[in-house]
């Protein structure tokens, strides 16, 4: 590197500033929640005296448990279900002669607002086919939200997969379930878990769909967007329960992108 | 053993797998898009949707005003973009040629990653606790003598702040992976035939980040026309968007409203996407771009 390049140096840095502040501004609010959460006085400007007294109240309060069991569960089997659907079905597409145009349509949620889906599939399932909407429809709105995600990291870990050594573990005498246990497990593992946790994390904190396909399901980010609308009622227990949240995720993520950017390293 | 009649076997399996796939999609997916579409040329009388081809719908909509909701969500989706473009280049720029630090790289890709996988309810309403009157940046503003700044909150500057801040990983992670797969030794090139750093920028950077731009711009166009959530938090009843008016027609059992006004949502897009294929296309941006992967 020479001297011209070492002088803007300094410019440079100052040039990427605009991100770092917008990526500051993205945790501030985060940051400030939390300390909200533990505030005697959240409507004034300094948050002094702490108080555990939103918890205590949180864990009185009985309305928040039912949807927090039904966002649970449901992103248990939407991480579940499109792990599993993204690895058959990802490890297929590559297969074919030419699998363009397949992941072409696949990826078509990406391009279309979740509000705009919710809103069809709304006018489908209900108006057009008459059908009751509970839980089966969120289901099926979050898992087409999530499978494309899921497909994605699929794809892009399994094309690193050379099919040859399937042939070659056939020539040595394994059978198809030992190919796959031994060969191509392996390499679909990273994919298959990494899909798995994105498929719960999108399906936990989904809401333009569930406000259209929920029927009376109430989800955790439908009770929070009910009680951020209900301008009366929005009390720091909404901010008690989302640093609960926020304290369990972040770690989560952090532990996934460790272990994930680890083995990046190793190959 | 019969390799070939093996392989044939599986790639029979892996087709009946893909098209089941591609069925179950069309069904969840495409169908109801469809459906979506069709629905805007019905009418609602009394409570019922009237199944009866019109025009009525999309003729109430521009006539009862709604189509300023329109070109307001357009212009704000168009300057969410424009900042988000304008910070993310050069931030991206930095992170993949000129931070030294590995550490610090993967430490920023993360904090880019995490947020989006939040809650966005509760992170965007406790901006009102930090921007409303009673909040600490306005104290601070009394404390060193400026007076308390309504427009802060409940007003357009706040919606398109919140906005901003939501989107911006959007943009700039497409932009990143693009940089990221130039070649530092063209920058190197570019320096030893006498660029200045300016000019290399300009001349070699942007152009070759050129798919991740547009990329970027569209992942960020997408969320940005249909958001409702920061519109009514931070905007109150002051700044409908297009996602407010689909909630309330579809809350007030209009359908055919709600159907033409999310079919408005996605002609935008679709409008959009062509025009930055065009442009890609004359500029000889995807053709240089194609080249570049196949190289």
């Amino acid at each position: 590197m020479n001297a011209g390049w070492q002088h803007h140096r300094g410019w440079r840095f100052l040039s990427a500033g605009g991100g770092f502040l917008l990526l500051a501004l993205a945790y501030m609010p985060i940051l400030w929640l939390m300390v909200l959460s533990f505030s005697e006085r959240p409507l004034s400007a300094i948050p002094f005296p702490l108080t555990l007294g939103w918890y205590e109240q949180m864990l009185a309060d009985t309305r928040w448990r039912q949807p927090m069991w039904t966002s649970c569960w449901l992103a248990l089997g939407v991480g579940a279900l499109s792990a599993i659907l993204a690895a058959a079905v990802g490890r297929s597409i590559l297969r074919l002669n030419r699998p363009g145009r397949v992941i072409a349509l696949a990826l078509m949620p990406l391009f279309v607002p979740g509000l705009t889906i919710g809103a069809a599939q709304f006018l489908f399932f209900r108006i057009f086919l008459g059908l009751r909407l509970g839980i089966w429809s969120v289901f099926i709105g979050h898992l087409f939200w999530a499978l494309p995600f899921a497909l994605v990291l699929t794809l892009v870990i399994y094309s690193r997969f050379d099919r040859v050594l399937l042939d070659a573990a056939a020539d040595l005498g394994a059978g198809p379930w030992q190919r796959f246990r031994l060969v191509e497990w392996p390499f679909l593992r990273p994919a298959f878990f990494g899909a798995g946790l994105f498929g719960f994390l999108l399906s936990f904190n989904e809401l333009p769909r569930t406000l259209f396909l929920r029927g009376t399901t109430t989800t955790m980010p439908v009770f929070q967007w009910a009680q951020a609308a209900d301008h009366q009622s929005y009390v720091p227990i909404s901010f008690a329960l989302a640093t609960i949240v926020v304290a369990v995720t972040v770690p989560v993520l952090i532990g996934f992108f460790r272990i994930a950017f680890r083995q990046d390293d190793r190959s | 053993m019969t390799s070939q009649a093996h392989s044939k076997r599986t790639l029979d399996w892996d087709k009946l797998v893909v098209r089941t796939f591609l069925v179950l999609w069309l069904a969840v997916l495409v169908v109801p898009v469809v459906m979506m579409l069709a629905f805007s040329f019905f009418t609602t009388e009394g409570m019922q949707t009237v199944f009866r081809p019109t025009l009525e719908t999309w003729k109430t909509l521009f006539s009862s005003g709604r189509w300023f909701v329109g070109v307001r969500t357009l212009g704000f989706a168009f300057m969410v973009t424009a900042v988000a473009l304008t910070a993310a280049v050069p931030f991206a720029f930095w992170l993949s040629k000129r931070c030294s630090s590995v550490a610090l790289r993967s430490a920023i890709l993360v904090a880019m990653t995490i947020p989006f996988f939040l809650e966005i309810t509760s992170r965007t309403i406790v901006w009102r606790f930090l921007l409303g009157s009673n909040g600490p940046i306005n104290r601070g503003l009394e404390a060193i003598g400026i007076p308390a700044q309504s427009w802060l909150l409940y007003s357009e500057p706040a919606v398109l702040f919140g906005m901003v801040i939501l989107y911006f990983p959007s943009m700039f992670f497409p932009i990143y992976m693009a940089i990221e797969l130039l070649e530092t030794s063209l920058l190197n090139a570019a320096e030893d035939l006498g660029a200045t750093p300016w000019q290399a920028f300009r001349l070699v950077v942007i152009p070759l980040a050129m798919p991740g731009i547009l990329a970027g711009i569209v992942f960020t166009m997408v969320p940005a026309m249909a958001e409702f959530v920061v519109p009514q938090l931070l905007g109150g009843f002051n700044v409908n968007m297009l996602g407010n008016s689909i909630n309330a027609a579809l809350a007030a059992l209009k359908y055919p409203t709600a159907a033409a006004l999310s079919a408005f949502v996605l002609l935008a897009l679709v409008v959009l996407a062509v025009m930055l294929r065009v442009s890609a296309k004359r500029s000889g941006v995807l053709a240089s771009a194609a080249e570049g992967l196949q190289a």
